[in-house]
């Protein structure tokens, strides 16, 4: 018994390592790092680098890592990114901290070369010794982690409690205004904050090493058990967090003492247990209601903090008359009729891979929804999505229903799950329905997606397409119809009473209760409706590669769907059309045309995308809109109003060019000066 | 000591994204003075306050202290020109102890540390009895104290205070008020924001009166009778 407790601290030593970074970053800077699992990552592999590539000892080689490369890599992040996430909504934040996680891997991977066998070593000398105290056994590596943590803990308070660069975080997490104001820089300390903490994962990367392996499937179930630490602890305190880690560690490994580790029950248990720890968690504070979103900061901050995020953006205009022929439906018409084409141009590699991207569309139409109008970040509809290919595959091959039947009937059986998600976490803050979501798409992963009948190997169940669309061409039709179907609806309800529901909840909770909006009733739509279509999209998905395919409704290559998709706009209908489409014909490019070392850059120029967002909140489709809409206006001017041009009275409402699409625009708060 | 003004604002505009707050304010301090700055709420006393020691960016306009651009410097770097903000609200760190926050006031003075926290604890001798406490669980008055504490156990060259005396007992605006007056004997320039209008300006050489954004009224306090408060302000500020 002592054995698995002790392996259990183990275990727990490096999620409260890992929790403590999530924790500390958080709190000091507002940022909820989930591209914790990319620079854990990061960290091992270059340990494994020096380590075990090149030799090294393993005493220079942690202490190069550790106090080189991975506050480095911290510093650059922040350098880069982190600094100019501050005044962002947490869409954005979110966002482009997946952006770091979909493309550091493969930056990586590119400089170091990708790793075939992921095992390695980790801080304990090879071959492991073992110590057997109480008769219990440790190996050394289990050792380490002890001594890990307790360093991490040791140093951290004493540097936190007594020095003067301690009282300096401590102060900016109390108030970055107040701290400023103090004659101490925010960002000097924040730059300190994040080496330390990138300097933590780095830790803890190496830690998990030799258990997980140097993948980031390893790294990013380490960060999904520390999340739940990070859950339970309100993303604020860090002993529950250190707390709760270790308990989740010592559980994993009791639960395997009653169980036969060769079972599938074992299997499935032992990744369900960080689960079951933030489930109990969060219904215990939503209960209490005490897991909204938290503000950081004290009043002064947020007196200063704009609502709508940068107070440099001045909001376009709203453009007076909508006409038939405005610049946005002439783009959006000649963009459908583009995509139109594209199947009967190219030849069938080409047209199979636009009919994927179209499908693909559908699927991202969810995040439209669900992000776009709801408000809410969800990072599970590629498992919903998943769950429609599984159903559709399941339907139309055991019970021979007809392929389309499937796909739009079918969905509706997994509408209930998103509901019930929704309803779990509608009193939740916008940082836990991300984590909670995540979590879930990852659970759902190890235990449907994984298993068998679903698996098969890989290959999960195949599909067949209907009759009238077998070849790519056809199928690209049927697909882009049921795109601009959904497409319409969610236009449509855009402009109904639901749909400014939607928008009312979106900007203010409080506000629409005043108005006798339900808030949970809104929410609950939205999240049906936005998994009805991520459902469907993975059935066309499914029709489309003629297979169910479970590996490929992998959470993380969900987060790679939504750093498309937002970075092209996360509220445009076209842009969802133009993510799918490039996420399917860029690595089809590079494939083609460039020589195969360079697969991965695709996946690293999505991610760039999402980061890029932290500078240009509203998408690449809204910024290029916009830009069109100026050049227009420039073109324009002379013609309509004449010479003499007048700077001091505010332009006429009527003369000006009729250019964006409403929807589209920033709000920030305040009317027009 | 110089002749040229010590904070001259000129044309200083503020614009929170969409909604203009300041329109193109201008005023000078002369050396070793002290200013009031009245208006009724949302005249953008605050918005000044803050455009002034960098703390919302201004969008046009330039602000000299002591004949040095100080326009684009971070909060930081003008704190350490000499400007001390004691902005509205409770100017602490509520989860620092009393005397972290008195640690946190005196990183830009590093030298006059141990003789500047003795100063601190006799000028307001209830902190010293609760260095050890969390400033959050302070009271509102004893809050107040402890923000300007970090103004008067250092000597800054112009202190900004906005609405001290805002939700306290009237023992404690006098408490303010002697307290800013300390500073001031000592050569100390304060800014000051103020609800209460007669006692600001008998504590100020001038006074500007903000209206939606602008400056509507300046001049010498002797200056500003009963008649033009009460147009300005209305008929209880003029109380």
């Amino acid at each position: 018994m002592l054995s698995y407790v002790l392996a259990g601290l183990g275990l727990g030593a490096i999620y409260a390592i890992a929790s403590v970074s999530l924790v500390v970053t958080y709190v000091a800077s507002g940022i909820f790092n989930l591209a914790f699992a990319a620079m854990a990552f990061a960290g091992a592999r270059f340990f494994y680098f020096l380590n075990t590539e090149s030799g090294w000892g393993i005493l220079p080689a942690a202490l190069v890592t550790l106090l080189l490369f991975a506050p480095a890599l911290g510093i650059a992040l922040y350098g880069l990114l982190f600094r100019h996430l501050r005044l962002r909504s947490p869409l954005v934040k979110i966002v482009a901290t997946i952006g770091v996680s979909v493309a550091l891997p493969p930056l990586i991977d590119l400089v170091f070369g990708k790793l075939a066998q992921v095992t390695a070593p980790g801080l304990a000398p090879r071959p492991l010794s073992v110590l057997r105290p109480f008769g219990a056994v440790v190996n050394m590596d289990q050792v380490t982690t002890y001594i890990g943590l307790a360093v991490v803990l040791g140093l951290g308070t004493a540097v936190l409690r007594f020095t003067d660069v301690g009282l300096k975080v401590r102060a900016l997490v109390d108030s970055e205004a107040l701290t400023s104001l103090s004659g101490t820089s925010p960002t000097r300390v924040s730059v300190g904050v994040w080496a330390a903490s990138s300097s933590l994962a780095a830790l803890a990367g190496v830690l998990i090493a030799p258990t997980a392996g140097v993948s980031m499937e390893g790294m990013t179930a380490l960060m999904a058990a520390a999340f739940s630490a990070v859950v339970a602890a309100r993303l604020r305190s860090q002993p529950i967090a250190v707390v709760v880690a270790l308990l989740m560690g010592v559980a994993t490994t009791v639960v395997q003492r009653y169980l036969d580790p060769e079972s599938t029950l074992a299997a499935n248990l032992v990744p369900s247990v960080p689960f079951a720890f933030m489930l109990v968690f969060l219904v215990y504070y939503a209960i209490r209601g005490q897991a909204g979103d938290s503000s950081t900061g004290g009043a002064l901050d947020r007196a200063i903090r704009p609502e709508g995020g940068d107070p440099a953006l001045i909001p376009s205009r709203p453009r007076a008359g909508r006409g038939l022929l405005t610049v946005g439906t002439v783009a959006t018409v000649v963009f459908l009729v583009v995509v139109a084409i594209l199947p009967a141009v190219f030849d069938v590699y080409w047209t199979g891979l636009a009919a994927a991207g179209i499908a693909l569309s559908i699927a991202l139409l969810s995040y439209t929804l669900v992000t776009g109008e709801g408000g809410m970040v969800w990072l599970c509809q590629i498992t919903f999505a998943g769950f429609g290919a599984i159903l559709t595959a399941e339907l139309s091959s055991t019970y021979g229903w007809p392929p389309l039947l499937a796909v739009f009937v079918g969905s509706v059986f997994v509408v209930p799950i998103g509901v019930l998600l929704g309803v779990l976490t509608i009193r939740l803050g916008n940082l836990y329905i991300a984590l909670v979501t995540l979590t879930f798409g990852l659970l759902a992963q190890t235990l449907v997606f994984t298993q068998d009948p679903f698996y098969n190997f890989g290959a999960g169940t195949a599909v067949s397409r209907p009759e009238f669309a077998m070849d790519n061409a056809a199928f690209a039709y049927v697909a882009l119809g049921a795109f601009l179907l959904i497409g319409l609806l969610i236009l449509n309800l855009r402009r109904s009473t639901a749909g400014l529901a939607m928008t009312a909840v979106r900007w203010s909770e409080n506000g629409s209760r005043t108005l006798g909006i339900s808030v949970v009733q809104t929410k609950v739509l939205i999240s049906g409706l936005a998994t009805y279509v991520a459902a469907v999209g993975g059935g066309f998905l499914a029709l489309n590669f003629q297979s169910s395919l479970p590996d490929s409704f992998n959470p993380f290559i969900g987060l790679v769907w939504l750093a498309v998709l937002v970075t092209n706009g996360a509220r445009s209908i076209m842009a969802a059309l133009a993510a799918g489409l490039l996420f399917y014909l860029m690595p089809g490019l590079f494939q083609t045309f460039l020589p195969s070392e360079l697969a991965e850059v695709p996946i690293l120029l999505f991610g760039i995308g999402a980061i890029l967002l932290a500078k240009n909140p509203d998408g690449v489709i809204a910024m290029n809109r916009r830009k069109i809409a100026e050049l227009s206006e420039r073109w324009r001017k002379p013609q309509d109003t004449g010479p003499g041009p007048e700077p001091a009275s505010p332009p006429d409402e009527s003369r000006e060019p009729v250019a964006t699409v409403g929807e589209e625009r920033p709000v920030t708060t305040g009317g027009r000066a | 000591m110089t002749t040229s003004p010590l904070l001259s604002v000129r044309d200083l505009t503020v614009r929170y994204g969409a909604a203009q707050a300041l329109f193109g304010i201008s005023f000078e301090m002369p050396q070793n003075s002290a200013l009031a700055v009245l208006g009724p709420n949302g005249a953008g006393k605050s918005t000044l306050a803050r455009a002034v020691s960098g703390l919302v960016a201004s969008s046009g306009g330039e602000v000299r202290l002591d004949d040095r651009d100080i326009t684009k410097l971070s909060p930081t770097a003008i704190r350490r020109a000499g400007m001390v903000h004691l902005p509205e609200g409770r100017g602490i760190f509520p989860g620092l102890t009393v005397q972290e926050n008195l640690r946190m006031a005196l990183v830009v003075e590093k030298s006059a540390r141990e003789g500047a926290l003795d100063r601190a604890f006799e000028i307001f001798p209830v902190l010293g009895k609760r260095r050890r406490q969390q400033a959050g669980t302070l009271s509102g008055g004893e809050q107040q104290m402890l923000s300007l504490a970090r103004a008067l156990m250092v000597s800054p060259r112009l202190i900004i205070a906005d609405e001290m005396s805002l939700g306290l007992a009237p023992l404690l605006v006098d408490v303010v008020f002697e307290s800013l007056a300390r500073a001031r004997a000592a050569g100390v320039s304060v800014l000051m924001i103020e609800q209460f209008a007669s006692r600001a300006l008998a504590f100020s050489d001038h006074c500007l009166i903000l209206q939606r954004g602008r400056v509507a009224w300046s001049g010498a306090t002797d200056q500003a009778g009963d008649e033009l408060l009460r147009g300005y302000l209305g008929e209880a500020a003029a109380a």
